[in-house]
């Protein structure tokens, strides 16, 4: 008897060491549990046996069986790791189908699953040792089994970190790929190819916000009904992103489409575009990680986006610059180059424009070897509108200078011409005169000008004869003009209000007064002197501040 | 500069487009050339052959997204294959084989849209 149960122990314990051997041999879960319960069979003559482990929740999950009927496996209950023993469905699962034994599979870290077995096929019932030997079976078989799940988690694991590896190398990617880039529509295309290619999508949607406009810069969904899904949703909320069961609301439009991802694309936490994705081909949902990424890629991608616009908008402004250049070129060629002198007056001129082109314009013609013509004005308005009606007058005086006509008749004529081709509320004031060298005369008219100063023993007079500025309305009242007989050493000092108007730091203006009290001073200096007075001061006056005004000067002395 | 070379042929009824070197973001326009032009001539029936191919970014992948869809509905489709173990790892990884069909050799990939 006593031989008899050594034996018996002898063959358990080789069993064992058998059973240890194979198991520990493989790393596969299947395999491992496939082999415990084949070692039971063997061991206790049953045909029916399942292992069930806890799953990530902690809820218990069959792993592996044999003999079961498929509806009984699916008939067991998901019992929780915690409490399964106070559980009466559970303990009603074992008796109904006849389940006698049930042993936990513990290891070092607790519990990890358990083992149920059928009936023995000699009826005998499980006696006292064969539940010891299931138990050391289990305890070899838990270490096995622990080393197959951490495999599994390693490989898990280590898939993930490949994923987030390929995420970073494509970012990195894209980050080189994008800096060399000015092309929005290639930016657009990279960042399209590297979303549906980590992401597997087919329908996409690339968007660019500015100012509440939204372009498309590549779509994959109806673009007539996202455009609608857009316009009929606050966009200001995204500022966030949006997965699909948050497509609710005014955003329910976008899951119609059959948008599942909203990411916007920020720039200093402005959103300036938006990424749109469908479904994922795998069915697979976005993940956390998922979303960093189209997150991360979106603000790589929209930096670039925007630095290619703010280029094209440079590129743009240069040329516009360059075209003002060339304009205010043409203007400078519309005054005069050369002063005409005549033996008994002498005269110079000076311009300068607060932008690159304005609105101020001044003019000397010889008329014949005893009369000169010069004329001053300002158009209302300035930079481009008022230089191109500066090039208007320039080129109407011109031509009226030919017709030989009365000063008062030809300033008729100049503002019904003006007229014509003025808009609502662009004038011009002007002034013009001829003088006359034998018989030492000025003919003047003044249209609504700053009233020129003649200066004759430090008295100023006012030439303010003529009639309404130039442009409002066709001529009605006729204009008319005044003769001066000139003196020697009398100064004439014609100016824009750009002079008079110049502002200082503290937003106060140069002043007729300052102007004419200047003037009465420095009279007696030739024309040169003169207006170099008037143009320091004003400099020394506005020092600091912005030239506003466009400013203009003419001095003309009689010898 | 990486390089990255693509030529299309035609076996029967079958395109094969062949690529070579490094598909990354920077050259997947060359590859989406190829396939507008397949659209262009009406042919939905592609093998790509990546036997010469070193090197694939998730940008290159994007290029197959971008056109299996209309190739399919067109009764074609893009089959892969002469792939590397390296350049299937990164398909494996974002989930490709579920989508598309991988085969080891060219003529393999060929019979199944002419058997």
């Amino acid at each position: 008897m006593h031989q008899l149960d050594n034996n018996a122990a002898l063959r358990n314990f080789s069993a064992l060491v058998d059973f240890s051997n194979l198991i520990n041999s493989n790393l596969d879960l299947t395999f491992t549990l496939n082999n415990i319960l084949l070692t039971c069979f063997g061991k206790f003559h049953t045909t029916k046996g399942m292992v069930a482990l806890s799953n990530e929740q902690n809820v218990f999950e069959v792993k592996a069986s044999k003999g079961i009927p498929g509806q009984i496996i699916s008939a067991f209950p998901p019992v929780k790791f915690d409490d399964y023993k106070g559980i009466d469905n559970f303990q009603q699962f074992l008796d109904a189908n006849n389940f006698p034994v049930f042993q936990e599979i513990r290891s070092s870290e607790g519990l990890k699953g358990f083992l149920i077995l059928g009936q023995r096929l000699t009826n005998k019932p499980y006696d006292e040792e064969d539940v010891n030997f299931l138990k050391t079976i289990l305890n070899v078989g838990s270490t096995a089994i622990e080393n197959t799940l951490v495999v599994d988690k390693l490989k898990k694991v280590n898939r993930e970190l490949d994923a987030k590896v390929n995420q970073l190398s494509s970012l990195f990617d894209l980050s080189k790929e994008f800096s060399g880039i000015l092309q929005i529509e290639m930016i657009s295309k990279m960042l399209v190819y590297s979303l549906i290619g980590q992401m597997l999508v087919s329908k996409y949607s690339i968007i660019s916000c500015a100012n509440n406009i939204h372009t498309f810069l590549e779509n994959r969904f109806d673009e007539n009904h996202l455009r609608l899904a857009l316009k009929s949703c606050d966009t200001n909320q995204f500022s966030k992103t949006f997965t699909r069961n948050e497509l609710t609301g005014d955003l329910k439009p976008f899951a119609d489409v059959g948008v599942d991802l909203i990411v916007p694309m920020q720039i200093k936490g402005e959103t300036k575009g938006l990424i749109l994705l469908g479904k994922r081909k795998s069915e697979l949902g976005y993940s956390k990680s998922d979303v960093e990424f189209v997150s991360s890629l979106g603000s790589l991608a929209i930096i670039s986006i925007e630095n290619a616009r703010l280029f094209k908008e440079t590129l743009e402004k240069q040329r516009l610059e360059k075209d003002l250049e060339t304009a205010r070129n043409i203007q400078n060629n519309l005054l005069p180059k050369t002063i005409p002198v005549l033996p008994n007056f002498e005269i110079s001129a000076f311009n300068r424009s607060a932008r690159m082109v304005g609105g101020d314009y001044y003019d000397i013609v010889k008329l014949d070897s005893n009369r000169i013509l010069f004329a001053i004005a300002d158009v209302s308005g300035k930079g481009v509108p008022a230089a191109l009606l500066m090039a208007n007058i320039q080129a109407f005086l011109k031509s009226i200078c030919k017709m030989n006509l009365p000063l008062a008749e030809a300033t008729n004529l100049l503002n019904d011409l003006v007229a014509e081709n003025t808009t609502m509320g662009s004038f011009i004031t002007f002034f013009w005169g001829i003088l006359d060298n034998e018989k030492h005369e000025l003919t003047y008219v003044n249209a609504g000008h700053n009233p020129p100063l003649l200066v004759r023993d430090s008295q100023i007079t006012k030439l303010k004869k003529g009639g309404m500025i130039l442009g409002v309305m066709q001529t009605t009242i006729q204009y008319i003009s005044e003769t001066v007989t000139l003196e020697s050493g009398d100064a004439l000092v014609l100016f824009t209000d750009g002079i008079t108007e110049a502002m200082n730091t503290k937003w106060e203006e140069f002043s007729d007064e300052r102007l004419e009290e200047l003037v009465r001073l420095k009279y007696q200096e030739d024309s040169q002197n003169l207006l170099s007075h008037i143009k320091t001061d004003v400099e020394n006056f506005t020092k600091g501040a912005e030239q506003s005004d466009d400013i203009t000067s003419l001095v003309i002395k009689v010898k | 500069m990486a390089d990255f070379n693509v030529n299309l042929r035609g076996v029967g009824s079958v395109s094969v487009i062949d690529v070579k070197g490094y598909l990354d973001a920077h050259t997947a326009p060359d590859l989406e050339n190829v396939f507008n032009k397949l659209l262009d001539q009406k042919q939905f029936k592609v093998v790509v052959n990546f036997n010469d191919l070193k090197y694939i970014s998730s940008a290159g992948l994007g290029v197959f997204m971008a056109y299996v869809e209309t190739m399919r509905e067109n009764q074609g489709d893009i089959k892969f294959s002469n792939m590397k173990e390296n350049v299937y790892n990164i398909f494996d990884l974002l989930g490709f084989p579920i989508l598309y069909e991988f085969y080891k050799d060219e003529n393999e990939a060929i019979h199944k849209f002419i058997p």
